[in-house]
């Protein structure tokens, strides 16, 4: 059996070989916002969180992680809970998430809809105001071509705009859905809740939380040169509570995860760590109205029948 | 015995081997006039019938009370004559052997006249210690018959299914999950190339139906208490998660598991499921849930379903268990070997045990029974087999592991017969060892094979980076020279070590260890399956290296050891033990507790404020806690400090000055003293010696008192340490107390030559003889003056500090 690390500017990997199986996990460090969501969910602890060090004069970085060779076992529960899709698991070489295929895990629910009919053939503002660029637009003929210079084609009115959302890794901000001018996103939160900041606890002229939030907008610095929380973006990952430098500065709730439906011990302790007892309890609850409900109506259909 | 002793004394001729030299009816005549002694006759042969029925008449005639033959060693006719004196109605303890023939005639045959004078002063100690002896009672205590196996490999598996054949109740504690060991791990077995599993599987199902045989696996020994026949074990059982009862061993709820983590039997090679078996024979078939890894999903627990095996909230549990013996079956390891550079072993991938071939070959293993290599999944093309990796080593190992070069030569015909010409098979040896039914044959049918034999240890195996193959350094002793061989994928046939929990479970059991750190037995040829704790035997690897057909015969051979014991209501228990005499005890007013940490078996107990007890069934009688008693509070029955002092006393009444009084002990030094006899190795006749049971019996004011007479040279002579002590550790308890006198007499000005501690093996009788005529020569060269101005100097110190304990 080894055990390998493997850490270069953009990736960290982490591998286990054994002779007739192999296993890795991969963080894309180009989208890990530090938030550790994932390493509140790891039932190893094989995740850690470490702060940047603050360097005087600049603005404050975000955390990076570390995950544990010698920890980890490649159960892949951090791999679909992160908004931002920074993780990845495979075993064999295949990208492979064994909580998901013994559902043991949900997966997150990303609702994005496009209705490019509405969409004016010139019209980049979503592609301009998604955060982390994940958002293509383009203009094609009926054949699929992409299409260039728009002004000089004769048949405007046969081009169809497509709109290519990366969406595994779209935290769902609902900043493109505000941007668009004809209302033709439609993007529903994956992590709902509240963000709340205790400005008269914030130090002076600390805009921490604010340079570390990954989507733009969520944070802002209003002229009195304290930072406010403009929740219609805000995706609750949770990133700038870890970088605060006060206690109870700034206070984060998560109080809804949409995810696909699921009954699993190790999902309901994710729940519980990620949100909080009440929410847990709360989603069981209403399983087992959903699972009434089911049985009910099953009877009744019974009943039409004769 | 109140009554006034009536000794008495035979003499033996024992044909010329006692009369030859000695003056036996000078001898005889001297004995007479001893006093308490009523008889004393000569015989051609005490130990032949004629000479039994003269004692017996004595007795009769005499109305004798205490008994002495003058003949050879209480080694060879003790047990003996104490029959007979038994058979004539008198206690067996009211004899006293005085061994006149290897530590006299044997060893002074050119100096008759001394050797007649020795004989009669050994006669005059016997009879000074004979005036003290008392009758000793055989004690017996009842005998549980039920029976404690440790381990379930193959050993543990043979000796529980005999003895539960045999009617008794075995309780089968097994570490791991499933019982099995490491035969259960191989794939075929030399050298009928049968399937081990196969033979070995039936065996385990065996086990589990049988109505005596209860196992309790997964589950680890905490702690041993008592003695044989009544051993009180506590056992923990660990949490499995699943109730042992509910489970059917369907596997329904390992096929919903996410979970997956290296399987340890698969040699970390393959994986298994958080819930799980370690493999699919597995006996009692349990699953069990591996906490470290489970996330707790319950998705096993849904599909168990309505059988409601799994339980999260189960505990540890611990069972109580009352057995008559205990069998330790506890296996070995394999030496993995990371720390030797030489072999690239844990850095180069393609370098792997044996028993992770085994794992590779085996087609219920992580591949499939495909050999393939772990860089690239390819089957090699050639295959080296390394042997002596760790063992045959003085830096490392310094034993053969015994069936390493069997597997080898097996492993290269299952190559061989699986993959044909298309793999090249290299064995690199130093002797191939293979003794034992049917082995040459099969190392004949190796080579008809075509498998390459090369002689030569491996100096250095370098990896190339691009190909992954190896490059193996080696010298070829056959042709005297270096040579160097490229294989795909290297096979270390590495040591057996002992089991990793080896060293807690002796200090559990009281059970010593050898150098080499397996478990040692009682005697390496007589009693290779005993220990020297009662009632303890060992079986298989856990005494040393075994192929599969030794440990079976031994875990056989162990059952029926047990089963002397099982199979009678009681057990007699020899009455040579310690006794505290419970007014002089002072623990009832200070915590002492000396004797506690003296005894090596954990006899005595010192509760706070009461005084100590020695448990005689737990009591071996080595006097060792007798000796260390600071207020002389315990006796050691048959060897009491009267008995020893009435011994002192009487050797030492006539010439002091010119003899040596050696304290030997009986299991080694007491024996090289014999063997030099035996031999005939002739020394000087100045030796006056005083046999006690374990050299840490020997009490400080024995030496004080000896050297208060004026004895020329005071001799203690023990097993070698630190191992050999027939009792553990009496040799080296002796060796601190011998110390601390040696540092006294140093400073009152005693020559340091007059007080010697030396340790005699029962095989060195030259060395005995040497030391004798070394110590005799100190002696003459030191002289009489000496030694009686210096005794002269030491004797008020010696009186005050004799009086003092008085």
């Amino acid at each position: 059996m080894k055990l390998l690390k493997n850490e270069t500017e953009n990736e960290l990997t982490i591998e286990m070989i054994l002779h007739a199986k192999r296993y890795s996990l991969t963080l894309d460090k180009t989208r890990c916002t530090g938030c550790g969501i994932c390493m509140e969910i790891c039932p190893r602890e094989a995740i850690e969180i470490k702060k940047t060090p603050k360097v005087d004069g600049e603005k404050a970085k975000p955390p990076t992680i570390d995950i544990s060779e010698e920890k980890c076992h490649y159960c892949g529960m951090c791999a679909p809970i992160c908004p931002f899709g920074a993780l990845e698991v495979r075993i064999n070489g295949e990208y492979i998430i064994p909580v998901i295929n013994s559902e043991s895990f949900p997966q997150l629910i990303r609702e994005i809809e496009v209705d490019t009919t509405k969409c004016d053939l010139d019209c980049v503002d979503c592609e301009q105001a998604c955060p982390l660029s994940l958002i293509k637009v383009s203009v094609r003929t009926p054949n699929g071509k992409e299409v260039t210079h728009i002004a000089s084609r004769p048949d405007k009115e046969n081009l169809k705009v497509v709109v290519d959302i990366e969406e595994n890794f779209c935290p769902c901000c609902r900043l493109c859905e505000v941007k668009c001018p004809e209302g033709t996103i439609h993007v529903e939160k994956i992590f709902h809740g509240s963000l709340r900041i205790n400005r008269e606890k914030c130090p002076e002229g600390c805009t921490d939380c604010l340079d570390v939030c990954p989507i733009s907008g969520a944070l802002y610095l209003s002229d009195d040169g304290k930072v406010y929380v403009n929740e219609l973006y805000c995706v609750y990952c949770g990133v700038c509570k870890i970088v605060c430098p006060e206690e109870g500065a700034l206070e984060l709730h998560r109080t809804y995860i949409r995810h696909t439906p699921i009954h699993s011990g190790a999902w309901n302790k994710a729940l519980e760590k990620l949100t909080s007892t009440k929410v847990m309890t709360k989603e069981l609850q209403t399983k087992s109205l959903t699972k009434t409900q089911e049985s009910l109506k099953k009877r009744f259909l019974w009943r039409r029948k004769f | 015995m109140s009554l006034e002793p009536r000794i008495g004394v035979f003499v033996c001729h024992c044909g010329l081997n006692i009369a030859g030299v000695i003056d036996v009816k000078e001898l005889t005549e001297y004995a007479h006039t001893l006093p308490n002694v009523l008889v004393a006759i000569d015989n051609r042969y005490t130990c032949a019938d004629p000479g039994q029925e003269e004692i017996k008449k004595a007795i009769e005639e005499h109305k004798l009370n205490r008994v002495i033959v003058a003949a050879c060693s209480p080694r060879m006719h003790e047990p003996t004559f104490r029959r007979c004196i038994a058979e004539a109605g008198l206690n067996p303890y009211l004899f006293e052997m005085a061994n006149i023939r290897e530590f006299s005639s044997w060893c002074h045959p050119s100096t008759p006249k001394e050797a007649t004078e020795k004989a009669k002063e050994i006669v005059k100690m016997a009879v000074a210690k004979a005036r003290l002896l008392q009758s000793l009672e055989t004690m017996e205590v009842p005998v549980t018959n039920k029976a404690l196996i440790l381990g379930g490999g193959i050993a543990g598996i043979s000796a529980a299914l005999d003895l539960a054949d045999m009617g008794f109740k075995v309780y089968l504690v097994e570490k791991t999950e499933s019982i099995g060991g490491h035969m259960a791990q191989l794939d075929k077995t030399f050298p009928t190339l049968d399937c081990s599993i196969c033979i070995e599987g039936p065996k385990m199902v065996d086990v589990s139906r049988h109505p005596n045989i209860e196992i309790i696996s997964y589950a680890d020994l905490l702690s041993v208490e008592g003695f044989v026949g009544n051993f009180k074990v506590k056992i923990r059982k660990n949490p499995r998660y699943v109730i042992d009862e509910n489970c059917t061993g369907c596997g329904e709820c390992r096929d919903v598991c996410p979970i997956e983590f290296p399987n340890k039997w698969d040699m970390n090679m393959g994986v298994r499921k958080a819930i799980s078996v370690p493999f699919d024979q597995a006996v009692p078939l349990v699953y069990t849930i591996n906490m470290d890894y489970c996330i707790e999903c319950y998705k096993c627990v849904d599909a168990c379903g309505a059988r409601q095996a799994i339980n999260f909230d189960q505990k540890p549990g611990e069972v109580e268990l009352e057995v008559g013996t205990i069998l330790v079956a506890t296996g070995f390891d394999i030496y993995t070997p990371y720390d030797d550079s030489r072999y690239g072993y844990g850095r180069y991938d393609n370098v792997i045990t044996a028993l992770e071939f085994e794992r590779l070959i085996l087609a219920a293993g992580p591949t499939g029974g495909k050999v393939v290599r772990a860089s690239d999944g390819k089957k090699p093309k050639t295959v080296a087999f390394i042997q002596c990796v760790g063992s045959r080593d003085v830096n490392k190992y310094e034993y053969c592991s015994g069936f390493c070069c069997m597997y080898a030569l097996k492993n290269s015909i299952l190559l061989r017969e699986k993959y044909h010409e298309d793999v090249e098979t290299y064995i690199l040896y130093m002797d191939m060892r293979t003794h034992f039914k049917g082995y040459e044959e099969f190392y004949r049918r190796a080579r008809e094979q075509g498998i390459n034999f090369i002689r030569g240890r491996v100096s250095q195996i370098n990896e190339n980076p691009k190909t992954k193959n190896l490059l193996i350094r080696a010298e070829d002793t056959m042709l005297g020279e270096p040579i160097e061989l490229e294989a795909e994928l290297v096979v270390l046939c590495t040591a057996a070590i002992p089991s990793k929990g080896t060293d807690e479970m002796s200090r559990i059991l009281n059970v010593t260890r050898g150098t080499d750190g397996f478990f040692m037995e009682s005697h390496p040829k007589l009693k290779p399956l005993d220990t020297p704790a009662d009632g303890i035997f060992l079986a298989g690897a856990c005494q040393g290296p075994k192929d599969i057909p030794y440990s079976v015969s031994q875990g056989s051979g162990a059952a029926a050891r047990a089963a002397t014991i099982l199979s009678q209501p009681t057990w007699k228990i020899e009455p040579i033990i310690a006794v505290v005499d419970s007014n002089k005890c002072r623990n009832t007013k200070a915590k002492c507790g000396i004797c506690v940490k003296a005894c090596p078996y954990g006899a005595p107990m010192a509760p706070e404020e009461k005084p100590a007890e020695i448990n005689p069934a737990m009591c071996h009688g080595c006097g060792t806690c007798v000796a260390e008693c600071p207020s002389g509070a315990i006796t050691q029955m048959h060897f009491t400090d009267a008995q020893i002092f009435a011994q002192i006393r009487a050797a030492l009444e006539k010439n002091p000055g010119d003899k040596i009084l050696g304290f030997l002990c009986n299991w080694c030094s007491y024996a090289g003293a014999d063997l030099a006899g035996t031999s005939r190795f002739e020394y000087p006749p100045t030796l006056r010696a005083i046999r006690v049971m374990c050299s840490g019996r020997v009490d400080r004011d024995f030496i004080l008192e000896a050297l208060r007479l004026g004895a020329g040279m005071v001799l203690v002579a023990a097993c070698h340490l630190p191992y050999d002590c027939h009792y553990i550790s009496g040799n080296v308890k002796m060796k601190a107390r011998m110390e601390a006198l040696t540092k006294m007499f140093e400073k009152l000005g005693l020559s340091p030559e007059r007080f010697r501690v030396e340790y005699v093996s029962a095989a060195e009788g030259v060395k005995f003889a040497d030391l004798i005529r070394e110590m005799t020569e100190q002696m003459e060269t030191l002289g009489k003056e000496k030694i009686k101005a210096e005794n002269e100097k030491l004797r008020p110190t010696l009186e005050r500090m004799l009086s003092k304990k008085k």
